[in-house]
């Protein structure tokens, strides 16, 4: 057993033992799984927009070179600064260098899981800048000093209790009450003048818009805007694969979005950020830069894992996931959770350390079912578990069980004894239908029962049959 | 970084080989992705613009709360008139656009402020789009963006002439008025939210709390 599946069980055992988690998560999980179907329901042509999206998608990242080139020449046509970065290292240098540049002593930002996934709030905290969560969710994380455990909600492990005890710590004014008005009350005055003094504001993008060299972000809060107007820089992070044709056709994408990640219609604030403030603008920054960020997006390319760079990052898999519902986030130690994670962590982290992420399936397709961009997750997690058998990645014991059953069952007069012996040993275990405790599969009968097999094999009652006619 | 750069085009060109479609066969191929949108979007079911959009803003999904009036010139009053039902002090800031500033405020008995902190702030939209219930905002020197986040409470006034069916159709909307693309196109669909804490709505996270619409028919 490698340390990093060592971490990945013992991760899932105290998940699975931690009720107030599996409390927090249905709160939020199970609301969104209900709004989301409600959303569905209403959008008759939700198949014809997913088909739609997907192909969008898929038209972009079969000509991406192309789709860069065009985005780049219009933004900087914009006024805007474009920066690629082949690697997190170098995503987080090029933003920790800027804000030197800027002389920022403190940084706002607006929820980008490309930021988490780059590292970037530890590079700031390594170069001395203060860096202020804006994203309520991402505020009550910060505050806890944890990770996001969701791609969407990223304090979705945490009960409204938690949030009070946190805010009561960790704000100058204590919120008001315990009710979640409260607490957002609470997080918007501790807030504001924050957004209002920061030196450079930090977003993600939703999409990248080609034909203008626009940048779109969507949040509900408005903590995008008020991260990227008030400072004198405004940085964008962004995955290459984020580029969209159009307006257009982002538009066809955010209609998928918002119903699959919350059940709502549209996002309460979905803007396109086009350059740096022009000459006669009220307000806005004098800077605008965009960091482009390959992080192993062209590796994907080239192994076979395009129809992944179509993820528009809803979060659906995760709430439709019976794992996911189960041990949350933070047991799958990566930056991606659920099933869109256990795609992509090995992609960006190699296999090797995350082997035991697309084994954390059961396959049951929920997950590609709700897809709005239609990603086959579980053939995909199914091809990194044969790639992982293929290099050797499996544990001595699975492999040589493997072994074993491939003789066995390449032989089928033995195949059948041994079938007849194990019906008949486990006939013995068995009281009224059910065992109890089986011997090497403790991890199974701990829990549950293992039903008692039939008097007879399948073979035995296909041949009696057979003869019978 | 320009290694890095040409280090990302080499490695997409190592996956998909030379790109051997041309720019206008491509661009072909994105707008024939687009065509027929009404197929892949939600349809919209009342007659009159008006009233589609009115009956979206007003609706659950966006909660904000509509009235309408004949003539800007009747703005003033009718804020006038809200503000003192709901016991605030008659004060507003507003949005530094002639529309707005050239309107009889003081005969309503209001005070102008530049104070949007956690206020009431009345701006003016650009576009509104019946399919989502949005305003469009366009940065200007006329339109700070602030404006939109700060205040506790948004009063917007729309046109009714401004009002459009769909998105594709602000899409189109945009890309005539502007050249160059505005610095930021905001569009808002309600008030600000937040689910983040155990998936329970509530209102005015960091942007305001409540959005009030007045719509001029200027038809």
């Amino acid at each position: 057993m490698t340390s990093a599946e060592a971490g990945f069980k013992s991760r899932a055992a105290s998940a699975l033992a931690d009720e107030r988690l599996k409390l927090a998560i249905e709160r939020t999980a199970g609301t969104a799984e209900r709004k989301r179907a409600a959303a569905v329901d209403e959008f008759p042509e939700f198949a014809e927009a997913r088909a739609r999206g997907r192909r969008i998608k898929d038209h972009v990242i079969a000509h991406l070179a192309h789709y860069l080139r065009l985005f780049e020449e219009n933004a900087k046509a914009s006024g805007a600064k474009v920066h690629w970065a082949r690697t997190s290292e170098e995503a987080c240098k090029i933003v920790v260098d800027l804000c030197r540049q800027a002389g920022a002593k403190h940084v706002t930002r607006a929820k980008s899981m490309l930021g988490e996934e780059i590292g970037l709030p530890h590079a700031l905290l390594d170069a001395g800048i203060e860096r202020v969560e804006t994203d309520l969710a991402e505020h009550i994380v910060q505050l806890a000093d944890e990770t996001p455990s969701h791609i969407v909600w990223p304090a979705m492990h945490k009960t409204r209790e938690e949030v009070v005890e946190l805010f009561q710590d960790k704000h100058k004014q204590a919120p008001k009450g315990g009710e979640v008005e409260d607490l957002v009350a609470s997080a918007r005055r501790d807030l504001r003048e924050k957004f209002m003094s920061a030196d450079v504001g930090i977003s993600g993008a939703n999409f990248l818009i080609a034909d203008t060299g626009a940048v779109c972000t969507v949040t509900n809060e408005g903590n995008a805007e008020l991260t990227t107007t008030p400072p004198r820089m405004h940085i964008v992070t962004a995955g290459i694969e984020k580029l969209v044709p159009s307006m257009e056709h982002a538009f066809v994408l955010l209609r998928l979005l918002v119903r699959s990640a919350t059940g709502g219609d549209f996002t309460q604030y979905t803007t396109f950020h086009c350059g740096p403030k022009r000459q006669r603008d009220a307000d806005g920054p004098e800077e605008f830069h965009i960091v482009l960020v390959d992080n192993g997006r062209t590796k994907m390319l080239q192994e076979g894992l395009q129809a992944m760079l179509r993820c528009i990052r809803c979060g659906a898999c995760m709430n439709h996931c019976v794992v996911y519902r189960q041990i949350g986030g933070h047991a799958y130690g990566a930056t991606y959770p659920g099933p869109m994670g256990s795609v992509l962590t090995p992609a960006l982290d190699g296999l090797a350390k995350s082997r035991d992420l697309p084994h954390a399936c059961t396959l049951n397709g929920k997950c590609a079912e709700v897809c709005p961009v239609e990603i086959p997750l579980p053939t995909l997690l199914r091809g990194w578990r044969d790639r992982s058998w293929r290099e050797g990645l499996e544990a001595g014991t699975t492999r040589g069980g493997m072994k074993i059953w491939a003789f066995v069952a390449s032989r089928p007069a033995l195949y059948h004894l041994g079938n007849r012996l194990a019906v008949f040993g486990l006939r013995l275990l068995g009281r009224r239908g059910w065992i109890k405790r089986l011997p090497f599969v403790g991890a199974w009968t701990d829990h549950r029962d293992f039903p008692a097999p039939r008097r007879q094999t399948f073979m035995q009652a296909y041949k009696k049959r057979r003869s019978g006619r | 970084m320009s290694n890095a750069r040409s280090a990302i085009f080499q490695a997409i060109e190592r996956a998909h080989g030379t790109e051997e479609t041309s720019a206008d066969q491509i661009a072909e191929d994105a707008r024939n992705l687009i065509t027929d949108p009404a197929t892949a979007r939600p349809a919209i079911t009342a007659d009159d613009p008006i009233d589609a959009f009115i009956e979206r803003a007003t609706g659950p999904k966006v909660g904000a709360s509509v009235d309408r009036i004949d003539d800007l010139n009747a703005l003033p009053a009718k804020i006038a008139k809200w503000l003192d039902e709901s016991g605030r002090p008659l004060q507003v800031a507003l949005q530094p656009t002639a529309d707005l500033t050239g309107l009889d405020w003081t005969g309503a008995g209001i005070t102008l402020t530049n104070d949007v902190d956690d206020k009431v702030a009345v701006g003016l939209a650009r576009f509104c789009i019946a399919e989502t219930g949005s305003l469009v905002f366009h940065s200007a020197a006329d339109m700070p963006i602030l404006l939109n986040f700060l205040p506790a409470v948004h009063i917007v006034a729309i046109r009714a002439s401004t009002i459009l069916s769909h998105l594709e159709d602000y899409a189109d909307a945009a890309r005539a008025a502007g050249n160059p693309t505005p610095r930021n196109a905001c569009l808002i669909t309600g008030a600000s939210g937040t689910t983040d804490i155990e998936g329970r709505l509530v209102k005015g996270a960091h942007g305001p709390g409540e959005l009030k619409i007045v719509v001029v028919d200027d038809r």
